[in-house]
């Protein structure tokens, strides 16, 4: 077992090429995106492992979002998108056809740039995936709304005013309730897509300490644009550029030593 | 400069900055390389005019490493430097370190040059020379592979500090058997000990500063590591054992 220590970014170096059964939460094989006749994704191949935050970074149109919106199949909405290769997930590509759509979404939960709380009250708003899944014994949505408000670090804050509308919230208080929302029908991956990029630095700061504490209990997949934010709280960091993988490396040493010159030239700002 | 890329960044300020931090370093290793090469002057012609010009100048110095820290907390507060640039820095911060320290060391070399020396004890100056030319050969060699972060020239002058112990060893030796000779000498051998000794430690300052290099260049920590490892590292064979060592 991999020993992870959720708080800081000591946690163990993997040998990412090599990564054992148990600790891989999803496998990327040759996969290849085209929408229309434009090609976005070109043969990525990775590995991510289980219970770590795997970051993707790269410049606007770099295909980051498309290979995390491929994860959960969320490219399946757009009717030009084409996919080949596969991404395995318990040892099953989720492009199978035999696939439910429906069920990978709920293991594979995601959470947006712009907070996006549904019209209703906070209670409700966390407990709307069980709803639509036939749970409704309160009890259970009781326990459940605690205790994911308690992991999205929302509890003490809104524990008075459950039935208030989620738009009272402030941004950063909405953003944790949509991941207190993602995490309410306990997913097994959790990707992040720019989650911080519409708030404000403190509230920033509160979301990647979440993102620490989320690492305990699922796999963190999380695109972007800032990469201080990437190299604070992910564990290793992909970087993307024209849609191809450069460099997929352990996060301490891709911002410190990177191998590729194009990784070196991004993440310290000079011209490509 | 070319190795180091600093006129590519999209900022064209943070060029300036790094630019302008680098040249202060080289100024600031220009003027110890002088407080060195003047000591050494001073001591072989027994120039109290000069000594006493060295301890003057050594404020430069330390008002250098001041300001060059300060540009280096600046850029990491601006830039959050990753990377190249930030071992850049972390290279600089340790490498003014060690040469403020050379700079004392110049400093205290030149005290001794204000001391007088008969016949019999000048002898033991002309070893010191030698010595001395040694060093001062490691800090320019070190100066220069520092501008062009010359990953083959850090590493030689990381190598010529073995000739530099074991001219210190030699010196050291002689002047013990000196001082047993002669008793009365003891207070004057003494100080040149201390010259040699304080030689000596500008060549570990210098192999230090090849290590930031190599650090900078290849992103491997070579502090105390194996000579076998460092070999490796700057993708040389490596050296062969000295048996003194």
């Amino acid at each position: 077992m991999i020993s992870v220590t959720p708080t800081t970014q000591e946690a163990t170096q993997l040998d990412l090429e090599n990564l054992s059964a148990d600790q891989t939460a999803l496998t990327i094989n040759n996969l290849n995106l085209h929408y229309g006749e434009a090609q976005a994704l070109y043969d990525i191949s990775m590995a991510i492992p289980k219970n770590r935050v795997t970051a993707f970074i790269g410049p606007s149109g770099c295909g980051k979002s498309t290979l995390l919106r491929c994860i959960n199949r969320m490219n399946d909405l757009v009717e030009i998108c084409k996919v080949s290769g596969e991404i395995r997930l318990h040892d099953k590509n989720i492009y199978d056809k035999d696939v439910d759509v429906a069920a990978l979404r709920r293991n594979i939960g995601m959470v947006f740039q712009r907070p996006n709380p549904f019209p209703k009250s906070i209670y409700e708003n966390v407990v709307y995936g069980m709803r639509l899944q036939g749970v409704n014994d309160r009890r259970t949505l009781d326990e459940v709304v605690e205790r994911s408000l308690k992991g999205a670090a929302l509890w003490d804050e809104v524990k008075d005013r459950l039935s208030a509308s989620a738009f009272s919230l402030s941004g950063g208080q909405q953003q944790r309730l949509v991941i207190a929302r993602a995490i309410a029908i306990e997913p097994e991956v959790l990707l992040l897509d720019e989650p911080t990029s519409a708030l404000d630095p403190i509230s920033t700061l509160t979301i990647e300490e979440l993102i620490t504490e989320l690492k305990e209990k699922y796999t963190v997949v999380i695109v972007t644009h800032n990469m201080q934010q990437a190299a604070r709280v992910s564990d290793q960091t992909a970087f993307l550029y024209m849609g191809k993988l450069i460099e997929y490396a352990d996060t301490n040493t891709l911002f410190t030593t990177p191998s590729n010159k194009q990784t070196e030239d991004y993440i310290t700002g000079r011209y490509g | 400069m070319d190795k180091i890329n600093t006129s590519r960044h999209i900022s064209g300020k943070f060029n300036d900055e790094l630019d302008a931090v680098r040249t202060q370093v080289m100024n600031m290793g220009g003027l110890v390389e002088q407080q060195l090469r003047d000591s050494l002057l001073a001591i072989e012609n027994s120039d109290h005019d000069l000594a006493e010009q060295i301890l003057q100048r050594d404020y430069k110095i330390n008002a250098l490493e001041v300001q060059i820290d300060e540009a280096c907390v600046q850029i990491i507060a601006k830039r959050q430097p990753a990377a190249s640039d930030l071992r850049l820095i972390i290279a600089i911060f340790k490498t003014i370190a060690d040469l403020e320290r050379m700079g004392d060391e110049a400093e205290r070399i030149a005290r001794v040059a204000l001391e007088s020396f008969n016949n019999d004890q000048q002898q033991f100056l002309v070893s010191l020379e030698n010595l001395g030319q040694q060093v001062l050969a490691m800090l320019r060699g070190v100066l220069d592979a520092f501008a062009r972060m010359d990953l083959d020239a850090a590493y030689e002058v990381h190598q010529m500090d073995a000739q530099a112990d074991r001219q210190y060893e030699g010196l050291t030796r002689q002047l013990m058997t000196y001082m047993m000779e002669d008793p009365r000498g003891i207070p004057k051998v003494m100080n040149v000990l201390w010259s040699a000794r304080s030689l000596e430690r500008i060549g570990d300052r210098c192999q230090n500063i090849a290590e930031y290099i190599i650090f900078f260049v290849k992103g491997k920590d070579v502090r105390h590591v194996s000579p076998e490892s460092m070999a490796r590292t700057v993708g040389r064979s490596a050296p062969e054992a000295d048996p003194k060592d």
